[in-house]
């Protein structure tokens, strides 16, 4: 008799969704499917309003990734005005994405996917939560809010205001770095590089082997990220390349304007998040991944001096090879903050960071654009056509979380396949398969709605349509 | 010193009133105020500086101005809907001394989308103001003993 689990709603990520698991009639996974059950449909009432609302409107897509949107929004208007932004206004955005990177990679971490890592996955979860982390360990827990607060401040000192900051225009930013602003920066850096580099080693003690991160899976993959002309990691602008696992490269370097001539879109009946995939490949079989891991996997190296020296510690565990473990995301997220960390104080220390200079100022020059870059959860692409007055005829968002919902789905898959057998079951399996979507830190708000956060609510329900067990977590 | 923090969405309508008054105050001195959207684990940071902490945020369930003592309780987790005393539960659980602390819940009519506020939270601004004078000053009802509040 074949069962579906269904398990609904998943917790601590960002947005709502329900995972189905499918068992055959001996009980074991027969398939496993990722759902996101709520529309959201941004890219339509976008149409008819003008080039100049998007970096605002756009930003109202999400309350954690706002900044994302608007930087994304921003560089596309910039394409159709056609002109190219003074470096001042580059460097700020630049410092305002990875200050974005800082808090929404410190929120992933040590709020929502730490305690079941570091708690343990079947502790009960009434205490599996950002509560019991700090009852267990004050002083992690601390320097987790200390770093995400000053992720939040550096983008609370550019913008304005922590959420949604109008800060990004076409052409540039509408405020420069103040003296002031610049200094307290640069006075909060060595803390939270430390707090990093603690964490980072606290990570490897308690992952010391490679078998104690296969916790969620592993699966081969393609992977995706931005990477600067000499391969450098890149958050802001470079190109698009996509290497395979082995890390081989599938494509160099591909002209980011030009997303579409390899990244197509599937949809499922099942669910209103679509199916980016790798074109040449083809539906299913060209899934990657972005993010974390995905930049981590295809960058040469990272820039700077700490994280470059983390990245051959990463690298070795895999001999030179991508990583497909989905519990890495968690490293390379630890990873990429230590790297945004060095780069911010480059930038800080960068005397053009400060210049008035900031805007340039220009009416529509194209009727097509595009804009990309690496938001903490991956690629970002914004695009827009618009009129001879600049109203928006037509907007395509591929957002990160779009990207690996191939990938996310497989890692269903993989951990039910791991821990159910013949129908048996308990909460903290279920979390597991929870924790393997929560590793790609996916946001519902951006793909398509959200709803926050709500009880654990599971439904076992046999062929016959009868619910033959129900588990909650309220 | 004392730490004002004003609760709401501003998008909300009346919702937005805690922020509205706080927003007036921030120009004393001597206080330290916070607007925001919701409440955050980064606000045990002002928190810990802070000898006494108020919070205010309105309330379309109250009739009238109310204010009253809070104390640690524990919360599930820091989402959304973290509350002025799983805030302080947060502070205590990783190790701050919270101070004492009140929340001024201010009624208001609406939470429909808007940016204006209604004439009732208009004149519950005035109201609220003056009561944290009074709280300011240590005058106000519900400063001091438990029984009190």
């Amino acid at each position: 008799m074949e069962k579906q689990i269904h398990i609904e709603p998943v917790t601590r990520i960002e947005g709502h969704a329900k995972i189905s698991v499918f068992l055959d009639d001996a009980g074991d996974v027969r398939d496993a499917q990722f759902h996101v059950t709520e529309l959201r449909g941004f890219e339509k009432f976008c149409e008819g309003r003008t080039l100049w609302e998007m970096p605002g409107l756009t930003a109202r897509i999400c309350g954690i990734c706002p900044v994302s949107h608007i930087l994304a929004s921003a560089k596309t208007c910039d394409a159709i005005l056609a002109v190219r932004i003074p470096e001042t206004a580059e460097l700020l955005r630049r410092l305002m994405n990875l200050g974005q990177m800082v808090q929404s990679h410190a929120l992933s971490f040590f709020y929502l996917s730490a305690p079941d890592f570091l708690l343990g996955w079947d502790t009960d979860p009434a205490t599996r939560n950002v509560v019991g982390l700090a009852m267990k360990d004050a002083d992690l827990a601390r320097k987790g809010i200390r770093l995400r607060a000053f992720g939040q401040e550096i983008i609370d000192r550019l913008g304005g205001k922590r959420i949604h900051p109008a800060w990004a225009v076409p052409g540039g930013v509408n405020r420069a770095l103040t003296e002031e602003n610049r200094t307290w920066i640069r006075d909060n850096l060595p803390e939270v590089l430390d707090t990093i580099r603690f964490t980072i080693d606290l990570f490897k003690k308690t992952f010391a082997t490679v078998e104690s991160r296969e916790v969620l899976g592993t699966f081969d993959s393609m992977y995706l990220g931005l990477v600067a002309s000499d391969g450098t990691w890149e958050h802001y602008a470079g190109m698009l390349r996509w290497v395979d696992q082995q890390r081989k490269p599938i494509v160099e370097a591909h002209d980011p304007n030009k997303y579409f001539e390899i990244i197509r879109e599937a949809s499922e009946p099942w669910t209103y998040l679509k199916f980016p995939f790798y074109a040449p490949k083809g539906y299913p079989d060209g899934m990657y991944r972005v993010g974390p891991l995905g930049r981590v996997n295809v960058c040469d190296r990272f820039g700077t001096p700490l994280a470059d020296a983390e990245l051959e510690t990463f690298r070795d565990c895999q001999n030179g090879q991508c990583s497909g473990r989905v519990f890495d995301y968690h490293y390379t997220r630890l990873l990429e903050i230590l790297a945004s960390l060095e780069r911010i104080e480059r930038l800080i220390n960068d005397e053009r960071i400060t210049s008035p200079a900031i805007r340039a100022h220009a009416e529509v020059n194209a009727r097509e654009g595009v804009g990309i870059h690496e938001a903490p959860r991956g690629t970002l692409i914004h695009h827009y056509w618009v009129d001879e007055n600049g109203i928006i005829e037509k907007a395509n968002f591929i957002v990160s979380t779009g990207h690996n919902n191939l990938a996310m789905n497989r890692a269903v898959q993989e951990i039910a396949k791991t821990y159910i057998h013949k129908g048996e079951v308990s909460e903290g399996i279920l979390n597991r398969i929870e924790g393997g979507i929560r590793a790609y830190d996916p946001c519902l708000s951006c793909s398509v709605h959200a709803a926050g956060h709500m009880p654990l609510h599971v439904d076992i329900v046999d062929s016959d349509g009868e619910t033959v067990q129900t588990l909650r977590q309220e | 010193m004392d730490l004002v923090i004003g609760i709401g969405n501003r998008l909300r309508s009346d919702d937005g009133v805690g922020r509205e008054i706080v927003d007036r105050l921030a120009s004393r001195p001597g206080l330290t105020t916070a607007s925001v959207h919701q409440l955050v684990p980064e606000l045990i940071e002002p928190i810990e500086r802070a000898r006494r902490v108020l919070f205010v945020d309105a309330d379309v369930a109250c009739r009238a101005i109310d204010l009253c003592r809070v104390h640690p309780a524990n919360a599930r987790g820091v989402g959304h809907g973290l509350g002025p005393e799983g805030l302080l539960f947060w502070a205590e659980s990783v190790g701050i001394a919270t101070p004492d602390a009140w929340l001024l819940r201010v009624p208001v009519r609406t939470f429909e989308i808007g940016e204006a506020l209604s004439e009732e939270a208009e004149r519950a601004v005035h109201e609220a103001l003056v009561r944290i004078d009074e709280w300011l000053d240590e005058t106000a009802v519900g400063i001091g003993s438990e029984e009190e509040a």
